[in-house]
């Protein structure tokens, strides 16, 4: 049976993880989710081979990826990943408090896969995990091959 | 015929061909010294008619030993330039008294002059006349300055010659002159400080003064003798060059000139500054003819060559202590440059300013369209006209003194301002800085009209000049001249203008840096108000959605105060935010980029408009916009949100049934003025002054959809953006009208 591959979630914030994995819930989201709190720790799990960490987990479909991190920040992580030769496949979508214009555009040119302004309300929350979901789960294929 | 002033100038006094009767003149053959020209009255001196001489050799005239001691002199002597002495010997006729012998070749020929000595002139011992030299050299030495120095020069020849007028005249640089030393018998007529025209001392004249040490007239009424026999002897014709001789005789121009002024003999001797004549010694006797002898006329030809050579180390030390005296000036008002605010506090100083130093009797200053003025000077209307006619002119640094010539405008104003020196301090901008002087011959003494034709002798058809048949004082109105610049004045201001250059591009430097660290902090601080934002609004949320979270999924557990309680925590948190965003908004007003277009404002209102409404489907609300509001030149992002912020404004504070909102435009003093009226609940004149104020609200929060009262803050700096300004006419009950423009007033009348 194949596997599925997981969404992770780049997030240092307890109540906002909680919150985005409530939200998933109501939205109905069944897929494993796994959790980094550091951006450097995503990093060690999105390239095992290329930062010496043996691969034991599964490689993410889907990465949410929180700006306002300890040590490497999201936007430095972005930057990181595309300094990496070898391309990733999988996309990253950022979502944070800031709605500077300054840092949106930052992160679509290292190449954000998409950009989500944290709401205010959970109606909102709901509303926002919702339409992303439907559109990278049941509108976009994304690769499920699993590594063997 | 065009005869002007310079006619004078053609007589050719140098070739007439006779001599003054007080001497003799030979013109002889080398080597064999044979006479081949003699003056008519040879008898006289030399006891021989002058027909008998021509074709003697000179040893049948003086005997072998005195001709040997000549050709003696011939070898060693060059005899180019001036009259040399060669031998004295005694007076051939009587053994009364000494003859004089000089020498000078010119075009292959000798000249020989021999003066007499009459036993019976009145000689001053030699020992009494250096101790008279000695004096005079002494009194020179107390001078201080040229006009001091020439002053007691003047006294000290009138002793030493016993003339009864000598005076200094000084050319100026086109040949007019002005006496500018005199001392005299008390009796005469005082010329010191007369002005004279050019032609009074004809260009040929001048140029012969600067070649004789000296010339003496022993009587204006002598009889010139002329030249046997009358034809030259070189080859072609031409007569013979006397332009060296002592006794050539003068012209008639020159005589007549004389009479007119009453004088029976002269003696003039040139000033030579650096070869160039500099000016001139004139002495004059007004009772009778006076000759000066040989022996006399020696030691005053010596001095006056003393007196040359001070010149011009006195008018240098002159020039030096005035070009001290502007270094110093200088050097203050560069130091008040140093922490003055600007051109204007640092150059027009109550102790040291434009003037100062400097012989000037006006100066301006003409900055940004203001016009400075200082001392004797046109109007700044004036001022601001030659600033125009300045900017036409290529150079960084002009000088005139005659400036209704160069700029004809200058008319008006030639009394005031006839000399004009102007240094340009920016090329872009119109900055100048000016100094005038005052139109100095306006009341000037000219000995003769030089603007009254000269007489042409009725005879004569190839104008032949009569001199001035009067020598009336004419009071002659030189218009538009002032005394020239100096060099010194025109290196001081050069140096002047070089210095306020260098500071401007120090300040310009100064300038960009401060901008660029402004626009760097800028930056941070926009980075800054983002992250604090951000760090506010993480925590805010948090809370937000964990109370969310306890109504949506505790709420069973939660007794009816604790659902309250958890409302209120949302209401609350809910307020903060707005707070937050409208904070934020607010800090963004200054980071919308300036860049301005044309824009058509009705089209920008009716976008809005239609979001309002679209936005707003639950309200009743009447539009009534003029149609033909103006196309601006604005940024669009910012009127945007004035229109916005007002409209929202209009429709919150509003509990009427119907809202109406009515937008247009009316013109104040060619300046467009939008408003944005409406029906709603109007704004006390109390409050009127505070309510662009942030955070400012007239009402509860939970009053009127509970705003933040940031949105007029925000729209009154949004204006001020624009160049603006935004005002209120309102009163409680009847509805508010905001009025405000889009750019500056003109508050005066314009051109």
């Amino acid at each position: 049976m194949k596997k599925m591959r997981p969404l992770m979630i780049v997030e240092d914030s307890d109540e906002d993880f909680e919150v985005i994995c409530w939200a998933l819930q109501k939205t109905g989201f069944t897929r494993p989710v796994i959790r980094s709190k550091r951006a450097e720790e995503a990093l060690s799990r999105l390239f095992p081979e290329f930062l010496k960490v043996d691969g034991v987990e599964p490689l993410p479909c889907l990465v949410l990826l929180d700006l306002n991190l300890p040590g490497m920040n999201g936007l430095q992580m972005l930057e990181e990943l595309r300094q990496i030769k070898q391309s990733l496949s999988i996309p990253i979508v950022v979502m944070s408090t800031s709605n500077n214009p300054l840092d949106i555009a930052a992160c679509y040119s290292f190449g954000a896969a998409g950009y989500i302004i944290k709401p205010f309300k959970l109606d909102q929350y709901i509303e926002k995990v919702r339409e992303l979901m439907h559109y990278w789960f049941n509108t976009v294929i994304l690769p499920e091959i699993e590594r063997d | 015929m065009n005869v002007d002033l310079s006619s004078c100038d053609r007589e050719q006094v140098h070739l007439v061909g006779a001599i003054q009767p007080h001497g003799v003149l030979l013109v002889l053959e080398e080597p064999a010294l044979r006479i081949v020209q003699a003056s008519n009255n040879s008898a006289d001196f030399l006891g021989i008619p002058c027909e008998l001489l021509v074709g003697q050799c000179l040893d049948g005239l003086l005997g072998g030993e005195n001709t040997a001691a000549i050709r003696t002199q011939l070898v060693t002597k060059k005899l180019i330039s001036a009259f040399t002495h060669l031998i004295s010997v005694p007076f051939l006729l009587h053994r009364d008294g000494v003859v004089h012998i000089s020498g000078n070749r010119i075009d292959g020929l000798l000249l020989l002059e021999f003066e007499r000595t009459s036993g019976n002139v009145q000689m001053i011992p030699a020992y009494e006349y250096s101790s008279r030299l000695q004096d005079m050299i002494q009194q020179l030495h107390g001078g201080a300055g040229l006009l001091s120095f020439l002053t007691i020069a003047v006294e000290q020849l009138r002793i030493v010659t016993g003339f009864e007028r000598v005076m200094i005249y000084r050319f100026d640089r086109d040949g007019s002159g002005e006496v500018i030393a005199e001392s005299k018998d008390a009796a005469l007529e005082a010329y010191f400080g007369l002005h004279y025209p050019a032609s009074d001392v004809p260009e040929p004249a001048r140029r012969l003064f600067a070649l004789s040490p000296l010339r003496h007239l022993p009587d204006v009424d002598y009889v010139p003798v002329p030249l046997f026999p009358d034809q030259s002897p070189l080859i072609d014709g031409r007569p013979v060059d006397l332009s060296h001789s002592f006794l050539r005789s003068v012209s008639e121009m020159y005589t007549g000139y004389l009479r007119n002024m009453g004088a029976k003999a002269t003696l003039v001797m040139p000033l030579l500054k650096s070869d160039k004549l500099w000016g001139l010694i004139s002495c004059m006797h007004h009772s009778e003819p006076k000759y000066l002898v040989y022996e006399q006329r020696f030691p005053i030809e010596l001095l006056s060559r003393m007196l040359s050579l001070r010149i011009g180390d006195l008018e240098n030390l002159d020039q030096y202590a005035y070009r001290t005296q502007l270094d110093q000036v200088y050097s203050q008002l560069i130091g008040e440059m140093g922490w003055a605010k600007n051109h204007q506090e640092a150059l027009f100083g109550n102790k040291i300013n434009l003037l100062s130093g400097i012989d000037a009797d006006g100066a301006a200053l003409l900055e940004a369209g203001k016009v400075t003025l200082l001392g004797i000077t046109p109007t700044e209307y004036q001022v601001g006209l030659l600033a125009e006619w300045l900017v036409q002119q290529e150079a960084g640094v002009l000088a005139t003194h005659y400036l209704p010539y160069d700029y004809p405008a200058a008319e008006d104003f030639s009394a005031v301002a006839s000399g004009l020196l102007a240094i340009r301090l920016s090329r872009t901008s119109l900055t100048w800085v000016m100094w005038f002087r005052r139109e100095v011959l306006s009341e000037t003494h000219w000995a003769g009209d030089p603007n009254k034709p000269v007489i042409i002798n009725s005879k004569g058809k190839e104008c032949r000049l009569q001199p001035r048949s009067s020598f009336a004082l004419w009071k002659e109105t030189v218009r538009g001249h002032s005394h020239p610049w100096l060099d010194c004045e025109i290196d001081y201001v050069s140096k002047l203008r070089q210095s306020l250059l260098d500071i401007l591009v120090e300040r310009s430097c100064q300038l960009v840096r401060l901008n660029t660290e402004l626009e760097l902090s800028n930056q941070a601080l926009n980075s800054f108000v983002y992250a604090s934002f951000h760090d506010l609004k993480e925590p805010l949320r948090g809370i937000h959605n964990y109370a969310e979270l306890l109504q949506l999924e505790e709420d069973g557990h939660l007794s009816e105060k604790g659902h309250q309680r958890i409302e209120t925590i949302i209401y609350l948190t809910d307020r903060m935010h707005h707070f937050l965003e409208a904070l934020l908004q607010y800090s963004h007003i200054s980071n919308i980029e300036q860049d301005f277009q044309t824009c058509s404002i009705n089209r920008l209102v009716e976008d809005i408009v239609d979001l309002v409404k679209m936005t707003n489907p639950n309200d009743c609300i009447t539009f009534d916009i003029q149609p033909d509001m103006p196309v601006m030149m604005c940024n669009q992002t910012g009127v945007k949100v004035i229109f916005q912020n007002l409209i929202m404004n209009a429709i919150k504070y509003n509990s009427e049934a119907v809202k109406t909102i009515k937008i247009g435009c009316y013109i104040i003093n060619d300046c467009p003025v939008f408003f944005v009226q409406d029906n709603g609940i109007g704004i006390s004149s109390v409050f009127h002054k505070y309510i662009f104020q942030p955070f400012k609200r007239l009402h509860g929060h939970k009053e009127f959809g509970g705003g933040s009262g940031i949105g007029l803050a925000i729209t009154q700096k949004a204006i001020t953006r624009q160049g603006g300004r935004i005002w209120i006419e309102s009163e409680e009950g009847k509805g508010t009208k905001f009025c405000f423009t889009l750019g500056p007033e003109f508050t005066g009348i314009r051109d």
